[in-house]
């Protein structure tokens, strides 16, 4: 008789009116709420289960009619194949390189930056802060002629590194284009959220600003770090228009390039390819069963502000 | 604390800002600003086939893609048909995605909202999709479409709902249906995920008022629900059609614009022209188009519909 009361029933019994039994109603709907969030799941899960089966059946299973939904002999060799017949550990080693750091360096400035915006008012900040968000609205994709350009050859930098097309350096910078923008953007909300009684308070205290910041403020924003840290990780490991833009060979190509290696002109390698799709969709997997809180208050951070 | 020491401290202090905000803007005029810049100057240059040197031409890359051709110059006011058809094909694809995927989303979200238990991992197995390789989404459903082996044949004719299987990769209708399907699979997780979290803005007394008026359920949604969620129904449809337009992984994946041109999008083209045909000058070109179509999408959804970008 507490949380499944229905308003009327709260506001009869308040009144000290007769309560109604609205258990069928209630129970009802209750049971197609889960009906339909039951068969929804079940629907956009069945793709991840059919090429997940598709992984670890052997290529003849794969490739037989009628097509089967439970593997008969389940296997792991394409998973050993992928890492055997191809540099899968290069692609993979080039995906974690990759990714770290472009989230240490986003999260590093887009933290400080965050926090100046946050709270300071300097010149230009606010004309400043909408520049840095209106970035976001660039579509990467209209800029991958100047990217490959100016990796090819880059300017100021060019006579000391060469060029940096097929390195994993041209990847992290250009991860950092649609990243940071997004990381000083949460973070400066996140830091928005953060009484500002407590920088006061430390100064009166005798902290510096710096002081203020990294021993009293920075620790209270870990939830935000960790939330602008997972976003900017999955976006870099999950990013494929660069990659296919700047990178031609394991030196630097990444995991979402390898997995689309199996696909040649007229034959694709369903088998292996399922299971390079795995590898590359298990960090995402994993961060969203794990810490699917962060995610979805970065987001939220990220596109709504309060 | 001697005077000395304050000094620095004071000096230090001043330097916070220019020390935390002036490498993060070096860094994005760097690797945003100088691009875009070198976007706009590669629009208006044209790669000589034989010196490989660019050249510049003005505006006639953009000339080149809006409009017909006839002997070798433009004919202005006729259209480049590539371009209608193209075109086309992106407002299909986005339009569709978009409207299926805000509908379905906003029921889920709808529903998630309610007291449930389990609510948490609900919410982690509706969400999976977004998180992963767009590329890895898109072959999965080339998968799942493919005539003989793909488990969406597989069911409809071992279930008998169909006789012969349908090849749904190799019709242009279809195939666009397709990546429609694996678009609003791969995206409606993002709309959820705003719309529930605009959810918690709705203030439940209302909801109570409603109840004891004996409002009905589309009356409560509304008058009640939607006037609070109207911020965030802006930003997912803004966010999503300005990311629709610009996605290239699903497409060049799945169908890379086939079968013959029947799902090629504007991202796909900009690609093929710039990479694939090597032609940087039309593809920056492009590139301009997309992004002044960008700001314009923005701007108008946030005149008609809201205040001021961001300010949800």
């Amino acid at each position: 008789m507490s949380t499944k009361q229905s308003t009327l029933n709260r506001i009869r019994q308040a009144l000290g009116m007769e309560t109604q039994n609205e258990w069928p109603t209630v129970a009802r709907e209750r049971l197609v709420t889960y009906a339909l969030l039951g068969i929804y799941v079940v629907v956009i899960w069945f793709p991840i289960y059919y090429i997940f089966i598709t992984s670890i059946k052997p290529s003849s299973e794969v490739l037989s009619v009628p097509i089967t939904f439970i593997p008969q002999q389940p296997t792991v060799q394409n998973y050993v194949d992928i890492f055997a017949n191809r540099p899968f550990e290069h692609y993979t080693f080039n995906s974690v390189i990759v990714a770290t750091t472009t989230t240490v360096i986003c999260v590093t400035l887009g933290t400080l930056t965050g926090y100046s915006f946050s709270r300071f008012d300097f010149f230009g900040n606010k004309t400043l802060l909408l520049s840095i968000v209106g970035a976001r609205m660039i579509p990467p994709i209209a800029l991958i002629v100047p990217f490959f350009q100016i990796m090819s050859n880059p300017p100021l930098i060019g006579g000391f590194t060469g060029s940096l097309y097929d390195t994993r350096v041209a990847l992290i910078l250009t991860y950092t284009f649609f990243n940071l923008p997004f990381a000083v953007w949460i973070m400066k909300n996140y830091f928005d959220g953060v009484p500002e009684s407590l920088d006061e308070q430390a100064k009166i205290d005798g902290c510096s600003t710096w002081e203020a910041f990294f021993k009293i403020i920075l620790p209270m924003a870990k939830p935000g770090i960790a939330a602008t840290a997972i976003l900017a990780f999955i976006f870099s490991w999950n990013e494929f228009v660069f990659a296919l833009v700047l990178t031609s060979s394991e030196v630097s190509q990444t995991l979402p390039i390898a997995v689309s290696l199996f696909v040649a002109d007229d034959f694709v390698d369903w088998a292996h390819l399922a299971a390079g799709g795995i590898i590359a969709a298990l960090p995402g997997i994993l961060f969203g069963l794990f810490f699917q809180q962060y995610i979805v208050s970065g987001l939220t951070q990220g596109a709504v502000k309060e | 604390m001697s005077v000395e020491n304050k000094k620095l401290r004071r000096k230090l202090d001043r330097l916070f800002v220019p020390l935390t905000v002036g490498p993060t803007l070096v860094w994005i005029a760097a690797i945003i600003v100088y691009p875009t810049v070198q976007l706009l100057l590669s629009s208006l240059q044209f790669r000589n086939p034989i010196t490989n040197e660019m050249q510049f031409v003005g505006l006639r890359n953009f000339q080149r893609l809006l409009f017909a051709r006839e002997g070798g110059s433009a004919v202005l006011g006729v259209f480049n048909p590539n371009f209608v058809s193209f075109t086309a094909n992106t407002v299909v694809y986005v339009g569709f995605s978009v409207t299926i995927s805000f509908l379905l989303g906003l029921g889920i979200a709808l529903l998630l909202n309610k007291d449930l238990k389990g609510r948490g991992w609900l919410r982690t197995a509706v969400i999976v999709p977004w998180i992963m390789p767009y590329v890895m989404s898109g072959l999965m459903w080339r998968w799942m479409f493919q005539t003989e082996y793909g488990a969406i044949n597989g069911v409809l004719t071992q279930f008998g709902i169909i006789a012969d299987n349908i090849p749904f990769l190799s019709d242009g209708t279809l195939a666009m249906m397709a990546l429609i399907v694996a678009d609003v699979w791969v995206f409606t997780p993002f709309i959820i995920i705003i719309l529930l979290a605009g959810l918690q803005n709705v203030p439940e007394q209302l909801y109570d008022a409603a109840e004891v008026d004996g409002a009905s359920r589309w009356s409560r949604f509304w008058n009640v629900t939607y006037p609070f969620l109207k911020p965030s129904i802006l930003v997912a449809l803004t966010i999503r059609i300005i990311f629709d337009i610009r996605a290239l992984d699903l497409v060049w994946v799945m169908t890379g614009g086939g079968p013959g041109k029947a799902t090629e999008v504007w991202a796909s083209w900009l690609y093929r022209t710039a990479q694939v045909f090597n032609e940087p000058g039309p593809g920056a070109a492009l590139g301009v188009v997309l992004l002044a179509t960008t700001f314009v999408i923005v701007a108008v959804l946030y005149s008609v519909f809201g205040d001021s970008p961001y300010n949800a």
